[in-house]
């Protein structure tokens, strides 16, 4: 029951964003919506994650542990972005950048946005969740060229256009896979509950076609190189807190999408073709994102290769599929969600500073903004995987699984990368954070919306490291039950 | 009846990739999407089966009317996209769509060998409109070419879809032909406003995003 409410609540928010005038009342109102659905996918988690069962409504709405894991996710980054977006509008509109009215357009496209977000995890119907995929890109798009100019409309296009024709190659795929199941002589159907079952009977050369297609499509969306071209692009020229929900929800959207088809493929073909095309793919992000973060030069842009790289070490961990390995990644997509949130409200806040984003012209960022400052210093060591945050225990269990599975090249590929791109963000940090202030500034006020947004996202990093490293005999056990296997 | 229906989409396509100007693409855009009812209708009738003529009424409506109007409203507003700015010129052009019709031959009779001669042929054209949807894309400078090569292969998709899985679950047609429609509207509106703010549509020019 608690799936409709989900679905329902940020679609009364869009309506209601056209409906109230007041901006303040509206922020306030999204804030209480979104803890809502928080509440609502916790208790969804709980009941569905713990008991092993699934839900199904109407044939329609189908839910698991996998998707209501991804509906988690998505709630939390949609509450700190809600939180976060009052503080952001507020200033925008100081400074005359948008209008009081075009705040309201914010609001109405954000909730739909969110709203198709919800479906994706929910649905059911192979291809409801393609269409749901591309309402994402629509909606979103307008949100990338929000600020309407030229470089954000080009950046607009460009995402558009890529994303929907990789998604045409999705559907292409989906064809195929409704193909394959049609010919295996049932009544034809799109439903994920109705194919799973008879996976293994489904002719082999189709699926592994229609899944190569998936792959492309799904992976332009989720930015795995070399598909992965619009992202910096969108991703630094959206407004900050679109750029989180870009980066930390829509790119795993289309990780999950791969999921379920990955699934049937596992079940049709064997693990084994799965496996090779994601470590692959998950490879060659991590290299081509390192290379990039390396000379970057553009705070937001850097940002986004770093998403790249962690679709990549997801990709990676989903490939070696045992039973830590999935574990692990899984917990790496909640985390990369909260952890790159976190970072791009912190780029908003830089940004909203300077007024640019070029990573050597900041200076001393600690003492112009010390709140945001800190929380940027200390989100570089949770993004780059130290401990104690949570993304070292998820990084760690990959790596662990990549050496104890015998896939000693991946292993070490994925240790050299994260060593490469951990001095790629500290020395770009270190410059940025640490200095005198800079001629001509003062220190700027952060408003108290961004700081709860921050300690909101902080609580759920530091506390999955911690407590994690506690219960980690489990792991251990998981862990060792693996080496003599 | 069907190879002729089958040759009319062939054709209207290859006029596509020889066409120079926005509205020769859009009036053979409008053929193809014409033939791709008239094959949907031939189906429905066969199978009489109420789902597919309205699905044949939609396409009819959408593709057939409303998105060709929508695009030659917008290439008359904007005066400066009527030429295409072909990167690669109508013969070389050509000669790529006769090497994507090989390949999509050789691509679809290899993957469904278990049908039918007929079968296969009609794989083969929807494969060949995704190929030359694509190549559109690629080898077409403005943005609005970029969108009609979308829809291209779209329609591609759409005979693939309606002949090999005997069409897609009624609502999911439903919503993707809703979904196409509102793609194009978005990125109507996305055109309008390159050529605003700088002045041509030309995709090629877009460059201030690098790294």
């Amino acid at each position: 029951m608690q799936v409709f409410f989900i679905l329902g609540i940020p679609f009364v928010l869009a309506i209601s964003a056209l409906l109230i005038k007041n901006r303040k009342i509206l922020g306030l109102l999204n804030c209480l919506g979104y803890l809502a659905v928080l509440f609502f996918s916790t208790v969804l988690l709980k009941q569905i994650a713990l008991s092993e069962g699934t839900r199904a409504y109407l044939g329609f709405i189908y839910l698991d542990t996998l998707s209501v894991f991804f509906i988690l996710v998505t709630s939390v980054v949609a509450l700190a972005v809600a939180l976060y977006s009052i503080g952001y509008l507020k200033k925008d509109i100081e400074e005359g950048r948008i209008s009081e009215r075009k705040s309201r357009i914010y609001y109405l496209l954000f909730n739909l946005f969110c709203c198709s977000m919800f479906v994706v995890p929910a649905v059911n119907n192979l291809g409801i969740l393609w269409v749901a995929i591309e309402m994402t890109t629509l909606l979103s798009a307008f949100l990338v060229g929000f600020y309407n100019t030229k470089k954000s409309i080009e950046a607009a296009w460009k995402y558009i256009i890529i994303c929907s024709v990789g998604i045409i190659f999705a559907l292409l795929g989906t064809i195929l896979f409704s193909y394959a199941f049609s010919i295996s002589g049932l009544s034809k159907s799109l439903n994920w509950s109705d194919i799973v079952p008879v996976a293994h009977i489904l002719d082999k050369d189709i699926l592994k076609i229609a899944f190569i297609f998936i792959l492309v499509g799904y992976g332009t969306k989720a930015g795995l190189a070399p598909m992965h071209t619009w992202l910096p692009d969108a991703h630094s020229q959206a407004p900050a807190p679109i750029s989180a929900l870009l980066s930390g929800v829509l790119l795993k959207m289309a990780i999950y999408a791969i999921l379920r088809f990955g699934i049937i493929t596992i079940k049709g073909v064997g693990f084994a073709y799965f496996s090779n095309l994601m470590i692959l793919l998950g490879v060659v992000s991590l290299v081509i994102s390192s290379g990039f973060i390396l000379v970057q030069k553009d705070f937001k842009r850097l940002l986004a290769y770093s998403s790249i790289e962690h679709i990549g070490i997801i990709a990676i961990g989903f490939g070696l599929g045992t039973p830590l390995a999935v574990a692990g990644a899984a917990l790496h997509v909640f985390n990369h969600a909260v952890a790159k949130s976190l970072m791009f409200f912190g780029a908003g806040n830089i940004v909203g500073v300077y007024k640019k984003h070029n990573l050597n012209a900041i200076r001393g960022v600690i003492k112009v903004l010390p709140f945001t400052g800190i929380a940027v210093l200390i989100g570089v060591f949770v993004l780059t995987g130290f401990p104690p945050f949570s993304l070292f225990v998820s990084e760690m269990m990959i790596i662990i699984s990549a050496f104890t599975n015998g896939s000693y090249l991946v292993g070490a590929l994925l240790l050299l990368f994260l060593a490469v791109i951990f001095g790629g963000f500290i020395y770009h940090f270190g410059k940025m954070l640490f200095g005198n202030l800079p001629k001509g500034m003062t220190r700027a006020q952060e408003p108290l919306s961004t700081k709860i947004a921050f300690i909101f996202l902080f609580f759920p990093v530091c506390a999955l490291g911690i407590t994690l490293l506690f219960i980690n005999k489990d792991w251990l056990w998981l862990a060792q039950r693996l080496l003599q296997r | 009846m069907k190879e002729i229906i089958l040759l009319g989409i062939l054709i209207s396509t290859y006029f596509m990739i020889i066409a120079k100007r926005m509205p020769a693409l859009i009036r053979s855009f409008r053929y193809q999407s014409f033939f791709l009812f008239l094959a949907t209708f031939v189906i429905a009738w066969g199978e009489d089966q109420p789902d597919l003529y309205i699905i044949c009424g939609l396409l009819f409506i959408i593709k057939v009317s409303l998105i060709p109007y929508l695009l030659y409203r917008i290439t008359n507003k904007i005066k400066a996209g009527q030429d295409l700015g072909l990167i690669v010129n109508s013969q070389l052009s050509l000669l790529c769509a006769l090497g994507f019709t090989y390949l999509a031959w050789i691509f679809s009779a290899h993957l469904f060998s278990d049908l039918n001669q007929a079968m296969v042929s009609i794989l083969a054209v929807a494969f060949f409109m995704v190929l030359t949807g694509l190549f559109l894309m690629i080898s077409r400078m403005t943005a609005l070419a970029q969108v009609v090569g979308l829809l291209v292969m779209e329609n591609g998709l759409f005979l693939l879809a309606s002949t090999v899985s005997g069409g897609m679950p009624f609502f999911v047609e439903i919503a993707i032909f809703f979904d196409v429609f509102i793609s194009v509207v978005i990125m109507g509106f996305f055109v309008y406003r390159i050529n605003k703010l700088f002045t041509h549509i030309d995709v090629d020019k877009l460059s201030h995003l690098r790294g």
